[in-house]
């Protein structure tokens, strides 16, 4: 896959964001944006316009959550994926329920993360 | 024994200020037996009828029952019944007073709930003596049952904390171990071959953090009561099957191989199946762990009235005498070592059977004859067969 379109990554811990932001790079010539909690992810959506958004739910400050329901109220097309370390069942059903189109835990082996989000990429981003 | 002055020795619980009833129509003998009580520190109350000593209960609440059997309208082996029945008092001691010559009425009593009792005309330090020991019981069981909800409370506090921790944990651990991969894939120019040991020992050493976390997140989620069970019917030998087959490349390493036997199954099983097989995957990776180089590890999947078993049998040292009773308990390492230097969290088993356990199973641990441990995990068909 040559991806060369825009990732927002979304989360508090700066080391994860960097080690995604790795993962995302290889999928191509991608451009990178990070922001480190809900508010930021919102007002960066707005001057970005991202393909796709890395959305950790655990963050404090506006969460994942929030921030996803905010974005999505926005931009009911935005295309988003949930970032988690832990995914408990009524986290996963509210947050698809408010739109996310993929759920991903991030001790995942990187290999596994880069097929997920170019497969999620693959099926929702351009459609 | 000999007689100590307060009834209380230095071992004893204090029993000043417990409560008892003492139901009894003859009030001579009834102030008889409150005189003998009343200077140990006793506080008493009297009913003359059984009637009179239900109503009493309630608002009494005491601690211990004296109880007549012969009494006018109600006898007192209605009376404790009731008591035990209707009035919450399944756990209070209640002593009979009976007539030396009417041994029917003790087995009647004793039947009807009653712990002891005693004869009339009393012997002071005999019915003391009784009235004691039932009573330090009660306050024995009392203080049991405190600490057994203190520790149940203390208990949660460190599941939710060991949840909180790990969790915590988990995501820089995650990070060091991908950005490590990402080293050593020379993503950032090539490394020498100390660079890259190096990197591999961080990598491997965060990879060992990062199983143990998962498996204290396992556990403190489990025994937190949380487990919560997606069962699906399904065939155990597709599951065996399918662990046997990932497995078989950790035991190649190891110039190990599985004998699979797989059994003819007639019905389906209710399973949550990706528990069930975090179960049979860590059977599978402790016989590797455990077992000689160049061994045969021998999976069986079988059935036999009302049950569906698989059994994981290894020829590894078997299980220590002595240490069978660790074997599934948290942290329960047993002094069998890893026969290629893996390393053991002590947790697997712990989380093996609290999995099993939740879908109503069994998991048994025996040595065999011929050498080695023999893995059970058992189901039962009749309540998991659809």
């Amino acid at each position: 896959m040559e991806f060369s379109g825009k990732v927002l990554i979304v989360d508090d811990e700066a080391h994860i964001r960097k080690y995604l932001s790795l993962i995302v790079k290889r999928l191509g010539n991608p451009v990178i944006v990070e922001a480190q909690n809900g508010e930021e992810a919102l007002m960066l959506y707005e001057t970005h316009t991202p393909d796709i958004v890395l959305l950790d739910v655990n963050m404090p400050g506006m969460d994942g959550i929030q921030a996803l329901e905010k974005l999505r109220e926005a931009h009911p097309k935005a295309v988003v994926m949930m970032l988690t370390s832990l995914a408990a069942r009524n986290v996963v059903e509210r947050c698809v329920e408010l739109g996310a189109v993929n759920f991903l835990r991030k001790d995942t082996p990187k290999e596994a993360i880069a097929k997920i989000i170019a497969d999620t990429i693959a099926a929702h981003v351009g459609k | 024994m000999t007689e100590h002055p307060t009834g209380n020795g230095p071992h004893r619980p204090s029993l000043a200020g417990r409560k008892i009833l003492v139901v009894e129509d003859d009030r001579l003998n009834a102030r008889i037996i409150t005189s003998i009580l009343k200077p140990e520190g006793f506080v008493t109350a009297e009913a003359h009828s059984a009637e009179k000593a239900l109503e009493l209960y309630s608002t009494f609440q005491p601690d211990l029952v004296l109880l007549d059997i012969v009494l006018p309208g109600m006898d007192g082996i209605e009376a404790c019944r009731r008591i035990k029945r209707d009035l919450g008092g399944s756990s209070i001691p209640v002593i009979f007073i009976t007539a030396l010559n009417k041994p029917e009425d003790v087995v009647a009593g004793l039947t009807a709930g009653g712990v002891d009792y005693v004869v009339k005309p009393f012997q002071a330090k005999e019915t003391l003596a009784r009235i004691r020991t039932h009573m330090s019981l009660r306050v024995l069981m009392e203080q049991h049952i405190a600490l057994i909800d203190d520790l149940s409370k203390a208990n949660a506090a460190k599941n939710h904390f060991l949840g909180i921790a790990a969790h915590d944990l988990r995501n820089p651990l995650t990070s060091i171990r991908g950005l490590s991969e990402f080293l050593m894939e020379d993503t950032t120019g090539p490394l020498n071959d100390d660079q890259r040991a190096m990197l591999q020992s961080m990598h491997s050493a965060t990879q060992v953090m990062l199983d143990l976390l998962n498996e204290l997140l396992d556990i403190s989620i489990i025994e937190s009561g949380e487990t919560h069970l997606d069962c699906v019917p399904c065939n155990l030998v597709d599951i065996v099957a399918d662990a046997v087959a990932l497995s078989s490349i950790q035991a190649s390493k190891k110039d190990m191989r599985f004998d699979f036997k797989r059994g003819m199954l007639t019905q389906a099983l209710m399973l949550d199946t990706r528990k069930f097989r975090q179960v049979i995957d860590n059977l599978l990776s402790n016989a590797i762990k455990f077992s000689p180089r160049g061994s045969t590890i021998t999976v069986e999947v079988s059935e036999d009235t009302g049950h569906q078993n698989v059994s994981v049998r290894d020829q590894g040292r078997g299980i220590p005498k002595g240490e069978m009773g660790k074997l599934f308990q948290s942290f329960g390492r047993t002094s069998v070592r890893p026969t290629g230097g893996e390393k053991s969290t002590g947790l697997g088993l712990a989380i093996c059977r609290k999995i099993v356990e939740a879908h109503g199973g069994k998991i048994t641990a025996n040595n065999l004859e011929e050498g080695g441990a023999d893995f059970r995990v058992t189901f039962k068909t009749s309540h998991h067969g659809i």
